[in-house]
């Protein structure tokens, strides 16, 4: 990524951040930079515009180490391996910081911090398949059989994502809000909302994929340097 | 704390994205540290 992205993506995200947190909550708006209310939640309906982009990225990482891990079973090249280390473990950062924004939201809307809702037990679920990929690396030595057996393990755990994030909340009832993801497959959200909902979707991925650049070169090069020491 | 952040829902919001930046930094900064001791194991 350039230097000027980077600046872009700066400016950008920081631009968001100002809308999503100054643009007034109004019953009915009438300007491009006013968001309505959405009965309940009033002026908590902005988390949206940042939680929801966690667990956005979240799909995104690990479905992007799925994507990795199939390219290694079939090249059996290193740096497939070492994308897909890499993409996972954005996933479980922003997973759980998808966990804490939620929790700690939940304690001031619905009075405590856990309430084991579908969406947070998917979460948990996800949490846990995607450290027990990392334990599971941990534990096998050898170079090549972690590779193989963990690009195994991440592609049967990238076919879970979609199920736990899409899925089962559409079939189960939850306390969660329903502006996104919904029974009637529809977007409950006004313009200007949905475009700041948009960028910030848009920034936050952009960030995902600088931050995984920055992590696949520096495990690429303690793989190298590890190599040199054999 | 907890009474004014449940009577202010834009400081609960502004708590998330703290808590979000506040992970990334912390991610980041794990990164750095994983460079610096590359880079001094290269050096020697």
């Amino acid at each position: 990524m350039n230097t000027a992205l980077k600046i872009v993506l700066g400016c950008w995200l920081g631009l968001v951040i100002c809308a999503a947190l100054l643009f007034p909550v109004v019953p009915a708006p009438q300007s491009w930079n006013e968001f309505p209310v959405i009965p309940g939640l009033g002026e908590k309906a902005r988390i949206l515009f940042f939680h929801v982009p966690m667990s956005w990225v979240t799909v995104v990482a690990f479905l992007t180490s799925m994507v990795f891990s199939i390219r290694y079973l079939r090249s059996k090249e290193t740096a497939d391996d070492l994308k897909a280390v890499a993409s996972a473990g954005l996933g479980l950062l922003f997973c759980v910081l998808a966990t804490i924004t939620g929790s700690v939201w939940a304690k001031f809307n619905w009075g405590s911090f856990w309430n084991w809702d579908p969406r947070e037990t998917s979460i948990i679920v996800l949490l846990l398949i995607y450290g027990a990929y990392f334990a599971l690396r941990s534990a096998i030595p050898s170079d090549e059989k972690r590779a193989a057996l963990s690009a195994v393990y991440a592609v049967i755990a990238g076919v879970t994502v979609p199920f736990f994030i899409f899925i089962v909340p559409r079939i189960i009832g939850s306390l969660h809000p329903e502006p996104i993801v919904n029974a009637e497959g529809k977007v409950h959200m006004n313009g200007s909302m949905l475009a700041v909902f948009l960028c910030s979707l848009a920034g936050f991925t952009m960030l995902f994929v600088w931050m995984l650049n920055i992590k696949i070169r520096v495990l690429r090069l303690a793989h190298h340097h590890s190599k040199e020491g054999d | 704390m907890y009474e004014f952040l449940a009577d202010h829902a834009l400081y609960t919001v502004l708590l998330i994205v703290l808590i979000c930046w506040a992970g990334i930094f912390f991610y980041l900064w794990r990164l750095d540290r994983k460079v610096a001791r590359l880079e001094k194991d290269l050096r020697q």
